[in-house]
């Protein structure tokens, strides 16, 4: 079991007119190997949960261990943890800061305290895993980089530190189309290498059916369902918590309504082949 | 980063919430100079009972209240420390090498003390009952007299507005860029002060570079919609004075009366 979560429960602004309740009860474990998917509207809970993973909020009540690392300690080794467990935020370009796209992603592992020839090594390699050229960029600001290159190098800053687990929130969003296929691309070819297992944090239905095989609906700071997303998008009413189905999923279900019965799939190709054996099924028993 | 307490407003229904801003406005001014007209206990006491049931009517929590003056503490300690040793009147109740304690500079260090936490509580307490744009649109209400001395006054309130609204959101984008140079395994809480100081640059830079932006969005926003400041501006909330106000002058006005008559030793009629 790499993460394990009992009775997650936070509040923000605890005691002042400001408090606001953003988990209840979350329990959930992942272990590796795992593409998890963590998906709720907005206000549901979703980042809050995220950061306790990273120890960057304080356990207020429940438990929560990742590898072994109790977070309800007094003092967990967060330097281990967070080299360990990486973590992209939403529009991460924008915490880049150093002169050099080099340096920049050799913050990450020069604070976990790689050696010199270790964090160059890793930062040449992380550069090249994201698609970039390393010698093309690495003496460049990363301010002056187009904005999918900043958001490339900004993912290897943290796949420099060779984590085993990535959380990942809202990897796409700002991204244009084919920028989004190649950051689903590059994350699940990177699974199986040093990393093991995948949580992503979205809004965008379709790469949760596509790139997850468990997924999460949090609904006001509550866990309502963890299942797999032909369990989740077939079985319940999504939309009841202001989200929207998978685009292949409604097309499915809009086939079903007018009778072409076919199995419950999660991609356009599946659906094709599908569609395919129906008519061909169609053919022969005419 | 949530918890500066100091000049965040504290959401309640109070006559004080209520009143006009520049009715508080003035009354802190006037506050403010009657603080340091005081000399007897007296005064003092008078001064602290004014803010005391102030504090009271506002309905803010005395806890948030003292978490101000717990902000300015350290300003108010080096005040004490450096009165007690400078001022030499009065009794010698101590002295070694070149310091020397008196009676004297006990009360008066005290009474300074005493000063800056009332100016700060004082000052606070129209931060915790005004919202920052109310606070704004008063003072720019009582700076228009400058205009005939072609003071740029709608400018300088909305640069003054422009600047309290963004407060709120550099601190959440600081808390963001933190936790993730966290994640990247930054720490900003070891070594000493230039190491500290040192780690602050990877959020630094990054906040620097987002409040360009911001800045840039924000003067192209205005300009799309054809913001002029030069223009006779009408108001959406128009600033009327109630008989809060009217009530709240005149406490306000009978105080400062007191703390003059004390001063003046009620001008020998006690």
């Amino acid at each position: 079991m790499q993460i394990e979560i009992k009775d997650l429960s936070y509040v923000y602004g605890k005691k002042t007119p400001f408090e606001k309740a953003a988990l209840h009860g979350v329990s959930l474990t992942v272990s590796e190997g795992d593409s998890v998917g963590i998906i709720g509207s907005t206000g549901s809970g979703k980042s809050t949960l995220i950061q306790h993973l990273n120890g960057l909020i304080k356990l207020q009540s429940g438990s929560l261990k990742v590898f072994d690392i109790d977070l309800s300690a007094k003092k967990p080794d967060y330097k281990t943890l967070r080299k360990k467990l990486g973590m992209l935020f939403q529009y991460p370009e924008y915490q880049l800061f150093a002169d050099t796209v080099e340096a920049d992603v050799k913050f990450g592992p020069v604070n976990f305290g790689f050696s010199k020839e270790d964090a160059d090594k890793a930062a040449k390699e992380a550069i090249e895993m994201v698609g970039l050229d390393y010698d093309e960029v690495k003496d460049r600001s990363p301010l002056e980089l187009s904005g999918g290159q900043k958001r490339r190098a900004a993912i290897a800053g943290i796949l420099a530190c060779r984590p085993e687990i990535l959380v990942l929130d809202e990897p796409t969003a700002g991204l244009d189309p084919a920028g989004k296929k190649d950051m689903l691309d590059l994350i699940r070819s990177l699974k199986g290498s040093f990393l093991k297992s995948v949580i992503t944090v979205s809004h965008n239905m379709d790469e949760i059916a596509e790139y997850c095989d468990r997924v999460i609906l949090l609904h006001d700071g509550v866990l309502l369902s963890d299942a797999t997303p032909t369990e989740l998008f077939y079985g319940e009413d999504v939309e009841k918590y202001g989200l929207s189905l998978p685009h292949v999923v409604k097309i499915v279900k809009l086939l079903r309504d007018k009778g072409v019965v076919i199995p419950e799939v999660l991609n356009e190709k599946d659906l094709v082949k599908e569609l395919k054996l129906y008519l061909e099924r169609g053919r022969k028993n005419a | 980063m949530r918890d500066v307490a100091f000049g965040q407003y504290y959401p309640s229904n109070s006559v004080l919430h209520k009143a006009d801003p520049r009715t508080k406005l003035i009354a802190g001014i006037v506050y403010i100079v009657a603080v340091f007209l005081c000399d007897s206990y007296w005064s003092y006491l008078a001064c602290f009972s004014f803010l005391l049931i102030a504090c009271l009517v506002s309905k803010v929590p005395l806890k948030s209240i003292l978490k101000s003056i717990k902000a300015v503490l350290f300003v108010v300690l080096i005040t004490v420390i450096i009165n007690v040793f400078c001022y030499k009147t009065g009794t010698v109740l101590w002295s070694w090498w070149i310091l020397t304690v008196t009676d004297g500079g006990l009360i008066f260090a005290s009474k300074m003390a005493m000063r800056l936490i009332f100016l700060v509580v004082s000052t606070s307490l129209i931060t915790f009952t005004t919202t920052p744009v109310t606070l704004t649109d008063g003072l720019e209400s009582l700076l228009t007299p400058l205009k005939w001395i072609k003071f740029p006054v709608h400018d300088v309130a909305i640069i003054m507005s422009i600047a309290l609204r963004f407060i709120p959101s550099f601190t959440e984008e600081i808390d963001k860029i933190m936790m993730a140079q966290k994640a990247r395994g930054a720490c900003f809480d070891n070594g000493n002060i230039f190491k500290r100081a040192k780690a602050l640059l990877p959020v630094l830079i990054p906040l620097f570079v987002s409040a360009f932006r911001r800045a840039d969005e924000l003067a192209m926003a205005m300009d799309a919609r054809c913001y002029n400041a030069t223009d006779k501006r009408t108001k959406m909330k128009r600033l009327k004075f109630a008989w809060r106000d009217l009530f709240l002058a005149l406490a306000t006005a009978v105080f400062l009366a007191l703390i003059i008559m004390l001063k003046c030793g009620f001008f020998g009629l006690l």
